[in-house]
């Protein structure tokens, strides 16, 4: 087995840890389904056997024997799916809560480069994909290395050769199913990619939908998104046709076997066969267990799937739980005096095994101070404005800093919910008449016509109906409402047309004004520079005092 | 749950297409995934029915050749013909492996066949709605769900109806060879045993309904909360909420769990009861088959293979539950796509009636009645003299222009190009430059294209080459064949507000809408793009809304907003 499939394996036990527990029970309940289906079988059997060939109607121990062992099995297989069912819960839960802890400790700055769609795909599909593997997977490997064995035995009691028979086509269904499984990993990778093209394509064609209409081209567009379904189906059929002959030989095997045995049975039976002194008990219990040495193999290999999916599922999740390093941010002091910033020899990287962006820097913030830090883009304006705020820990050197701060970013998040949820979040006490001063202050009215229901407009995804300079503003009368002394600023007005940016930053400068607030602004532009206090520039991991700012 | 089909009123332009073609289809998905596929679905179910009589065939077939062996070797049972019992046993478990191969086969290419046809339906629903409705339909979550549910109705064929169909044919071939060899009571006890698993699939696809809806929704509760989570955690930091949301994810992630093992349990109970049923039917039917042997009506080997044939026919009444199962999540995922019917309008044609007047008479432009945004405008265009219509954003402009496009309905008044109501123009009569830059995720050729189909390499070279953009012209350091990306990832803001300019070139209508034109271009790359567009501009009516009415020529009218 290659290197990569040994670490693969240690990833999925360490991920599948909480499933443990519960595996003997299921393991025991196996053990109890493989007696059951022998019981049944013999009780059939012997049934037959007492009327047809001895003319007696069968005892009642038999039919209570018979309906016992159906009874048996329902009862242990609810019990084998029960454990089963725990097993992937107990998976669930704890990959989720890990999931939460991880996307905490890399706090904002570093989960904002993968987004929350990502996070979501892991999260859900990921998870679920993970816990086929101990609902499904694992149950139906243990039941297909218990039951066939113990058939296998029940069989041979009885008939040496028909067990010999069914014995044969075990070691060849099983190399057609790892071959059916090699295969079908990669057919499977495959298809999900021709899949993942042809619904971007589809989505893609509605998303531009404003753009076809307007160019009068609705029915080629139709007919478009036809053309690549049909292709995904040209593509997919090619490789399914070839990929079910393998399941098909395996179905042959089985059922061949299954007809041998009837075979064989039939003609020792008739008294000119290899197997002198078979009973007809015999014969018929064999028969009845035939199918029953097969169907544990036959779930096993349709489990196969699912621990493809499980196994390409942790190497995702893997991935983001062990990735990136990063160091707990503890919350910084507050500073002595009328500061509400003071960073001393301060040095930062985004992740803790990355190298320093910004090396020992000094930097202060006093109340109603407008401090702008300029530099290019990668520069670390960024990562340095997250220290400060203290979703990353600064990786040496001393920062003192208020307990109260407000954030705004490029887009500053506007959350499910109405647009007074999204206000109360910075402050949950304020009254309607609070919440419409703080939007006035922003520069938005409570009866724009961008919010038709005013405070109980519903602000869904992609901030449903607001441009993205009126989103900007709730999220600056959320700073304004929160009441808090220090404002970081990271690009507020990126993406906004000159003459919106102009009208936010006039409102942002009048507000924190008002409130006496002390602003460090990460940002480019000119507009911002021009009402700055200081104006410090990032360049070569240093910052410096910038003392004729460029207007 | 986010079907638009309540839409508010349609627009002009798209309601009167809609009243215009009288072929209008009116069918829900459900009726075009069956009625379309009708001799696939047929062939699979057909194939799948053949399959399991197969496996019934092989196992009821051993046990009487098993049992009459044994009679004719104890001298019990003379002349027995043991060649054609045994040529059935292989016959049987050949034409089960072939067949089953091609109920695979002939399955998903019913299913593939089907979901090419669902999404081209789907994607001419969505089309045909008001552009107003189309908008709410943008969110990725919502895009998801709508990808979500067309898979979950490409399923219907493959895993409800060819399995119910073959089941119950199954099901109709055992009743009937078992009321053949031994009488109606053998036949009705086949029936019993399957209705009553076809009661138990029926109880689990109702329970499984509820568990799959409550699903559904905490799913999509607890997506929201992720996404805000995650996007938002910034806020939520720094605001002292990221507590109280660690808190409801857990909440949330925890419900849901409940709801999926409660799911999980019904579905598995459901699969194994189903066993359980057949079992005791088989050993029903033992009994029965047992005593009729006792009273002599039917011989030994018959007596085994009815008992052995119900056992068979476990194989396809375990297909029930998971059918029943999966029909309620179809049935709504159906009624989530029913967007109403599909009519689009007829592609261009060019009319060459590009030199018309346009008027607008008392026209009142806004979302809501209460606040219009323009009250009583008279417009006279002239063509050769664009409009200027000049105000801050939220002013209104944008809404006035998509009412000039007939996107947006007037509240009150009426547009008129040349002698027709604008309710009677198309696409090939208005031509919108709308703020947002969206492109479709292909080369920047087939952008152009969409706008002309007719046009050729050299032709958008040319244009490309006038609105600035020579690095795409043929002969540029990128090409024609540029992938423009997802979101027009690959082009920046400048380059493709400059390929729509160019799609902009290449139409030919009576009345060009132009929203903020030459946002994101610098001065240099504006003036270059103006003098490829002014030609044009002069040529037909014209609007154009900015807040620099500077970069246009001083002579052109204007309106000013405040």
């Amino acid at each position: 087995m290659p290197a990569t499939d040994i670490t693969e394996r240690a990833r999925l036990a360490q991920l599948l840890g909480p499933a443990g527990r519960g595996q003997q029970a299921g393991r025991a309940a196996s053990v109890a389904v493989g007696l059951a289906v022998v019981a049944q079988a013999a009780a059939i059997a012997l049934a037959i056997d007492a009327t047809v060939f001895r003319g007696e109607f069968p005892a009642g121990w038999i039919w209570l024997l018979a309906i016992g062992a159906v009874m048996l099995r329902f009862a242990c297989a609810v019990v084998r799916e029960t454990v089963a069912l725990c097993a992937a819960r107990a998976v669930r839960d704890d990959v989720r809560e890990r999931l939460r802890r991880r996307m905490d400790a890399l706090g904002p700055h570093a989960l904002a480069r993968e987004g929350g769609a990502a996070w979501a795909a892991r999260y859900h599909n990921d998870v679920d994909a993970l816990s086929a593997w101990p609902a499904r997977y694992a149950p139906a490997r243990d039941a297909a290395c218990i039951v066939p064995p113990l058939v296998l035995f029940a069989a041979a009691s009885q008939d040496v050769f028909a067990a010999f028979l069914l014995a044969a086509s075990a070691p060849l269904i099983l190399a057609f199913m790892v071959l059916t499984g090699l295969r079908s990993a990669r057919v499977h990778a495959r298809q999900q990619h021709e899949q993942g093209r042809m619904e971007a394509h589809f989505l893609d064609r509605l998303r531009a939908l404003d753009l076809i209409r307007r160019s009068g081209a609705l029915q080629r567009s139709a007919r478009e998104v036809f053309a690549a379904a049909d292709r995904y189906r040209q593509m997919s059929m090619r490789v399914l046709r070839v990929a079910f002959l393998s399941s098909a030989v395996m179905e042959l095997f089985s059922a061949i076997a299954i007809g041998l045995v009837a075979i064989h049975v039939g003609f020792a039976l008739l008294g000119g066969g290899d197997t002198p002194g078979i009973t007809p008990f015999a014969g018929l219990f064999v028969l009845l267990l035939a199918p029953e040495f097969f169907a544990p193999l036959r779930a096993f290999a349709q489990g196969w799937h699912d621990r493809a999916g499980a196994l390409s599922a942790a190497r995702a999740l893997a991935t983001a739980i062990d990735g990136m390093r990063v160091a707990p941010a503890a919350a910084p002091p507050a500073p002595r005096g009328d500061a509400l910033l003071v960073a001393d020899a301060l040095s930062v990287s985004p992740a803790a095994d990355a190298p320093s962006v910004v090396e020992a820097v000094a930097l202060r913030v006093s109340s109603g101070e407008i401090v702008v830090l300029t530099g290019a883009s990668g520069a670390g304006k960024s990562t340095l404005l997250a220290v400060c705020a203290g979703f990353i820990a600064p990786r040496a050197g001393r920062l003192e800093r208020v307990a109260d701060i407000a954030w705004l970013a490029q887009a500053g998040h506007l959350f499910h919910g109405t647009l007074r949820d999204n206000l109360r979040l910075a402050a949950p006490d304020a009254d309607d008449a609070r919440l419409g001063e703080a939007l006035a202050a922003a520069g938005l009215a409570v009866d724009d016509s961008a919010l038709p229901d005013g405070l109980d407009t519903a602000i869904g995804e992609g901030r449903r109906g607001l441009s993205g300079g009126q989103a900007q503003r709730v999220a600056l009368a959320r700073a304004w409402l929160s009441g808090a002394r220090l404002w970081l600023l990271d690009e507020p007005t990126r993406g906004l047309d000159d003459e919106t940016a102009e009208a936010l930053w006039s409102s942002l400068m009048t507000m924190a004004r008002e409130r006496g607030a002390g602003l460090l602004v990460a940002t480019h532009d000119v507009r911002a520079i021009a009402r700055a206090g200081r104006v410090l520039h990032l360049a070569n991991a240093r910052l410096e005092e910038v003392v004729d700012a460029p207007v | 749950m986010y079907g638009p089909s309540h839409a508010p009123a349609a627009c002009c332009i798209w309601r009167t297409r809609v009243s215009r073609r009288s072929s209008m289809r009116r069918s829900d998905p459900l009726h075009v995934l069956l009625v379309g596929g009708r001799r696939w679905l047929a062939a699979t179910a057909a194939l799948l029915a053949l399959t399991w009589v197969a496996g019934v065939a092989l196992l009821a077939l051993s046990g009487w050749f098993v049992t009459a062996s044994a009679l004719a070797g104890l001298g019990a049972l003379a002349g027995l013909n043991i060649f054609t019992p045994a040529a059935g046993i292989r016959a049987a478990a050949l034409l089960r492996t072939v067949a089953r191969y091609g109920e695979r086969v002939v399955g998903h290419e019913a299913v593939l066949r089907r979901l090419a046809e669902l999404r081209c339906d789907a994607f001419e629903r969505i089309a045909s709605l008001p552009p107003v409705a189309q908008r709410r339909l943008r969110s990725g979550d919502w895009q998801t769900r709508l990808v979500a549910d067309i898979d979950t109705l490409d399923a219907v064929p493959l895993r409800v109806i060819a399995p119910t169909l073959a089941a119950l044919a199954s099901t109709g071939f055992a009743a009937a060879l078992a009321g053949w060899l031994a009488g109606w009571t053998a036949a009705t006890l086949v029936i019993g045993v399957a209705v009553a698993v076809l009661c138990a699939a029926m109880f689990a696809g109702r329970a499984g309904r509820r568990c799959g809806e409550a699903l559904v929704a905490g799913r999509a509760r607890e997506r929201i909360a992720l996404l805000d989570h995650v996007d938002g955690m910034a806020e939520l930091a720094v605001y002292g909420r990221l507590d109280a949301s660690r808190a409801t994810l857990a909440e949330l992630a925890r419900t849901h769990s409940r709801r999926l093992d409660g799911q999980s349990a019904v579905a598995a109970l459901a699969e194994h009861a189903v066993q359980a049923l057949v079992g005791l039917g088989t050993l029903a039917m033992l009994a029965l088959a047992l005593s009729a042997h006792v009273d002599g009506s039917i011989s030994g080997p018959v007596a085994v293979l009815l008992a052995l044939m119900v056992l068979g026919l476990g194989e396809a009444l375990a297909s029930l539950p998971g059918a029943g199962w999966r029909l309620g999540e179809s049935l709504a995922a159906a009624a989530r796509l029913d967007f109403g019917g599909a009519v689009l309008a007829d592609d261009v044609q060019p009319r060459g009636d590009a030199g018309a007047a346009i008027t607008a008479r008392a026209l009142v432009v806004g979302f809501d009645a209460r606040r219009p945004l323009w009250h009583g405008l008279d417009l006279d265009l002239e063509p050769g003299v664009p409009l200027l219509v000049c105000g801050p954003s939220g002013s209104g402009k944008s809404a006035l222009l998509a009412t000039l496009a007939g996107e947006l309905d007037p509240l009150a008044g009426q547009v008129r190009i040349g002698d027709r109501a604008l309710a009677e123009c198309g696409a090939s009569d208005v031509a919108l430059l709308a703020q947002d830059t969206v492109l479709l995720d292909a080369s920047v050729f087939a952008n152009l294209r969409l706008a002309r189909p007719d046009v050729d390499a050299h032709e958008a070279s040319r244009l490309l080459l006038a609105v600035g953009l020579d690095e795409f012209a043929d002969g540029g350091t990128r090409g024609l064949r540029t992938r423009v990306g997802e979101g027009a990832a690959n082009l920046s803001g400048g380059q493709a507000r400059r390929v729509l300019l160019a799609w902009l070139l290449l139409r030919d209508p009576a009345l060009a809408l132009l929203d903020e034109p030459f946002s994101g271009l610098d001065e240099a790359a504006r003036e270059r793009a103006m003098s490829a567009l002014e030609p044009w501009l002069v040529r037909r009516c014209a609007v154009i809304a900015t807040h620099e009415p500077e970069c246009f020529p001083a002579h052109w009218p204007r309106i000013e907003r405040r």
